[in-house]
């Protein structure tokens, strides 16, 4: 017992020797456990920005401290954040995949005087939990309303949703419904699935008896999405003129090799897709792949890390250096850039990040690779969730 | 009608591939009393062999499934002689820990070493698309699955029930001490045993890929779903954990169909009164 | 002959009562609660919650270790402590620290009757599937309530009171971790009366020979589901005490991943002893701590090969292997 304790502050002294100026920045994510990927990507990510920008703002060095939580859990989550900003003493705090735990850190922020850039969870609500958060990834709401206009535009009056059944998927759900029903359109049903869901064979036939023109779904980016993808054409949807209609979360380009032809031609709405045809982007693919190793594991959490080392990189650069959270967020309130995904600008009221939504295809390049194919833009859109958050 | 037809045949092939899949834990954890919480490590690592033949040295999907069966078995031996051989008539916590313990290990290595996307092993055109039934259509894959479940079915009640090393093997599950005095090796048999359960796992790991996808987490993923399989069903009894399989997936897929949101509800309070009323699984053999 | 048996008796007898009193377990609780503070001031949160998970393991213990129960659905009794304390806070404005600790303890307690009711319906493998229905039925309810519970965001703006209005639970976390070791060495004194109380030493009897506590007209059944409900009570002071110091609760904390989790820390320290209960928990967090803080990416491997190595060259769980080896020691010199 004593041993254990001595050992472990004996790492803590180690680990804690900081350097002179030095601005470390916490970054909490699903490092390993079944998320291991997206955790994967905000690493690549965050080091394509190193490699592209250096590591010093100004004459500080940035150091990245990294932890862990595999799922869901808001306790350890906020564990995690405390002991990152009172014993590493972390300027900021940024990651967060999932919304329970950044959720869960909100509550650190005021009192640590440390700004949170969530880099990926997608809930509208965690913005208004604290004025201390900027995000530089999407809303569920942001992602998804778009696609609702094109199933109605492609002549879709009757859609049926088919959703997971949690936080992100009733977003989904609603955000659909509300768009699908403002264009003119009809949900005729609305379906929720258990995220454990593993065989979606019945639900095709619940969607087949509904006789909807159209299904919208939302599966959190992972396995179900491969035996959901085979099931809806193994079904005869497919072949019976069901269209469908998916947030790009269903087709991020880790999973589409898997997913193979089976994938070919489905339509999505997503902010980032790693194709996107532009210099920037070129240049960050280039530097995220080499961070990666594994060029086929890069996906869009890789984006919403990279944006959020630039927006630090300008709050450091207001702060000079200098722990002053009200001051780092005000900064960046407004400011607008060319990201990888297309211009940017973080919304000055919501703090969230106003971006372009594309309409993408899935389809194969001449060597043969799967990819989603920007086929069409929706620009500048924000966040229409925060509307309908409970306050 | 023709509705509760369709459920039917999709509720047929959602049980025949968790059967595949089981029926190996139902080998160790009935016959050879191990909670072996590593079944689906195992699968996992057979799922990973077939995909690298199949898919990145371009073999066959036969050759595929054989390479996996033969390579995680290689695997295993290893595992089995330093490991399991201490733990076999180990507290099941004991039991527990340990095969959790080779689980995250697994897990890890495989993260580190294939990193955490999706592995898919592709199919052969023969098993490619679907197949007109007249009132529905369903993926001719599924129907290779069905094919294969009744199959390993009829191969381990033969091998079990019919055949010498069956003999010893039950004789060595009743009275292992006994049945050394009477000049069997009673280590081989457990370990023959044990490559077979193996054997099985890696096979339902490749061939149920379809459904349950390949990464590294999928060895504790799918951990409960093949627990509560093997209990329902009573350990140790093919006919027990077929049965179980073609009911668990009968109530998965209605639910599914009637209720989705309440789906899990559904299952588990099924789960709940059938072990109530059998606490011995539907074909009890575990004294 | 006779003085050599006396001492023999007495020497042993004097430690051996101040370990049954429990005084030794709360001096140990004390000072490791001290050290924690003194060793890792800037991490309490951590501390919190192993103290937290603690109380969880604690629970377990009692039904697994001393009455031999096998479950893998444990989480439910803390969750629902977790959650009627957070559920108490929100929409009662029940924000007083005791007060929530005391919802909790009730709400596990409530739910360590459910769960019981149902767990004990079987036994071996058919008891570990209940307990896995049980625990996902659980999760799934808190899912659909999410009115009350926040659903899969969990149930966020949990604010407790000052305690007394003097102590705040600020960004240090100090007051949460005295409280919470506090309520730790609480609990461990009135769980160590339980377990040398004639209805202690019932349930280590149902444990050993069912058959044989019914002949003596005991309810084997009774004893155990009354184990539960006082298990379930301090596996809801535990939730508790988790949603004060962290202010969140989600529904990680009503899953199989928890239950199974402070089964491993369970069978880790040792089963059958409030020690190895408690050794077993800070153990495998601190391991599970330092590892992934070290190396995020792949710590899981070596938390596996911990396991495994425990396995084999502890087979009795940390504490009682040690135990098992002072014991050799001290017969072999006399």
């Amino acid at each position: 017992m004593k041993k254990l304790f001595a050992a472990a502050v004996a790492l803590v002294a180690l680990s804690g020797a900081a350097y002179a100026d030095t601005i470390k920045i916490g970054v909490i994510g699903p490092f390993s456990g079944p998320f291991a990927l997206q955790g994967k990507n905000f690493k690549a990510g965050i080091d394509a920005w190193f490699a592209l920008n250096g590591n010093k703002v100004g004459s500080d060095e940035i150091q990245i401290v990294y932890r862990d939580v595999p799922q869901a859990d808001p306790a350890r989550s906020k564990a995690l954040a405390q002991e990152l900003v009172v014993r590493e003493g972390v300027q900021y705090l940024a990651g967060f995949y999932f919304t329970p735990d950044a959720m869960a850190a909100t509550a650190l922020l005021q009192q640590g005087n440390v700004p949170m850039v969530v880099m990926n969870a997608a809930t509208s609500a965690i913005i208004t939990s604290s004025p201390l958060v900027v995000r530089t990834s999407f809303t569920t709401w942001q992602t998804t309303t778009p696609i609702a206009k094109v199933a109605k535009e492609q002549g879709v009056t009757k859609a049926i949703t088919l959703v997971s059944d949690y936080g992100p998927g009733i977003d989904a759900e609603n955000a659909f419904k509300a768009a699908f029903e403002k264009e003119g359109g009809k949900v005729v049903e609305t379906i929720r699935m258990p995220l454990s869901t593993n065989d979606f064979a019945p639900l095709m036939q619940r969607v087949k008896d509904s006789g909807a023109e159209g299904l919208f779904t939302f599966l959190p980016s992972g396995p179900p999405t491969l035996a959901f993808v085979k099931a809806y054409n193994d079904n005869g949807l497919k072949t019976r003129g069901v269209k469908f209609y998916a947030t790009g979360d269903l087709t991020q380009e880790s999973d589409l090799p898997a997913l193979g032809d089976a994938a070919l031609g489905l339509q999505t709405t997503y902010h980032y897709a790693v194709s996107h045809d532009s210099p920037e982007n070129k240049t960050f693919v280039a530097a995220a792949e080499k961070a990666i190793g594994n060029p086929t594991e890069l996906s869009f959490p890789a984006v919403g890390a990279f944006d959020g080392m630039y927006v630090i990189s300008k709050m450091i650069e207001a702060t000079g250096g200098k722990q002053d959270a009200k001051k780092a967020v005000e900064a960046v309130k407004g400011l607008s850039w060319t990201s990888p995904r297309g211009p940017v600008s973080i919304d000055p009221d919501s703090r969230h990040i106003t971006e372009n939504i594309y309409l993408r295809e899935v389809s194969k390049d001449a060597n043969g690779k799967y990819y989603n194919k920007e086929v069409r833009t929706f620009e500048k859109q924000g966040d229409p969730g925060l509307g309908f958050v409970k306050k | 009608m023709q509705t509760v037809l369709s459920i039917a045949v999709d509720a047929l092939a959602y049980g025949m591939v968790l059967f595949v899949i089981s029926i190996g834990l139902s080998v160790t954890m009935g016959l050879m009393r191990v909670v072996n919480l590593a079944h689906g490590a195992f699968a996992m690592i057979g799922g990973y062999f077939a995909s690298y033949a199949v898919r990145d040295l371009g073999l066959g999907y036969a050759a595929g499934i054989l390479i996996a069966i033969v390579g995680t078995v290689i695997i295993a031996i290893p595992v089995e002689r330093f490991l399991y051989r201490r733990i076999y008539g180990a507290p099941q916590l004991t039991q527990v820990l340990m095969t959790i313990g080779i689980t995250f290990c697994v897990i890890g290595i495989t993260n580190f070493t294939f990193g955490p996307t999706l592995k898919t092993v592709p199919l052969p055109a023969m098993l490619q698309g679907s197949v007109d039934l007249g009132f529905r259509s369903i993926a001719t894959h599924r129907i290779f699955v069905i094919i294969c479940g009744f199959a390993v079915a009829a191969g381990l009640w033969f091998l079990i029930e019919r055949t010498n090393f069956g003999i010893k093997l039950r004789a060595t599950i009743d009275n292992a001490a006994m049945t050394a005095a009477l000049g069997v090796r009673t280590e081989l048999v457990y370990a023959v045993s044990f490559a077979v359960a193996i054997a099985l796992a890696a096979f339902g790991g490749v061939i149920g890929a379809e459904l349950l996808p390949l990464e590294p987490y999928y060895a504790l993923r799918y951990m409960v779903t093949f627990l509560v399989v093997v209990s329902v069903g009573g350990a140790g009894s093919i006919p027990g954990a077929l049965i179980a399989c073609l009911l668990l997936g009968a109530i998965d897929t209605t639910g599914r169909y009637l209720a989705p949101e309440y789906g899990e509800f559904f299952f588990y309070l099924a789960v709940i009164l059938i072990v109530t009323l059998f606490p011995r699984g539907l074909v009890g053999r575990m004294k | 002959m006779a003085v050599s048996m006396d001492q023999s008796l007495t020497a042993p007898s004097l430690v051996k009562r101040l370990a049954d009193s429990g005084l030794i377990g709360v001096f140990a609780i004390v000072l490791a609660g001290a050290m924690g503070y003194l060793l890792m001031p800037n991490n309490l949160a951590l501390l919190t919650q192993i103290v937290a998970v603690a109380l969880l393991v604690l629970s377990i213990d009692l039904v697994t270790g001393y009455c031999g129960v096998a479950t893998l659905g444990h989480a439910a009794l803390f969750g629902a402590g977790a959650y009627g304390a957070g559920i108490a806070a929100v929409h009662f404005g029940i924000t007083d620290p005791v007060a929530m600790t005391a919802v909790g303890l009730l709400a596990g307690a409530l739910a360590g009757l459910v769960s019981g009711l149902v767990i004990l319906r079987a036994h071996g493998l058919a008891q570990l599937v209940l307990s896995i229905a049980v625990i996902h039925l659980f999760h799934e309810a808190a899912n659909k309530a999410s009115g009350w519970t926040g659903g899969s965001d969990g149930l966020s703006a949990i604010m407790p009171n000052a305690f007394f209005g003097l102590f705040e639970f600020d960004l240090w976390g100090r007051t949460a971790y005295v409280y919470g070791v506090v309520l730790l060495g609480l609990v461990f004194i009135l769980l160590q009366i339980l377990v040398r109380s004639p209805f202690g030493m019932l349930a280590r009897g149902v444990r050993q020979d069912q058959i044989r506590i019914a002949a003596m007209g005991a309810s084997s059944h009774a004893v155990l589901l009354r184990m539960y409900v006082i298990s379930g009570a301090v596996a809801g002071i535990g939730g508790a005490l988790s949603a004060i110091s962290t202010q969140v609760v989600g529904l990680d904390s009503l899953s199989f991943t928890l239950s199974a989790e402070a089964l491993v820390m369970l069978v880790l320290g040792g089963t059958g002893s409030l020690y190895g209960a408690m050794i077993g928990t800070v153990v495998f967090m601190l391991f599970e701590d330092t590892l992934s803080a070290a190396n995020p990416f792949h710590w899981l491997t070596v938390v596996g090969a911990l396991l495994i190595a425990v396995v084999l060259f502890a087979p009795k769980g940390l504490y009682g292997t040690a135990v098992a080896l002072a014991d050799r020691f001290r017969r072999r010199p006399a």
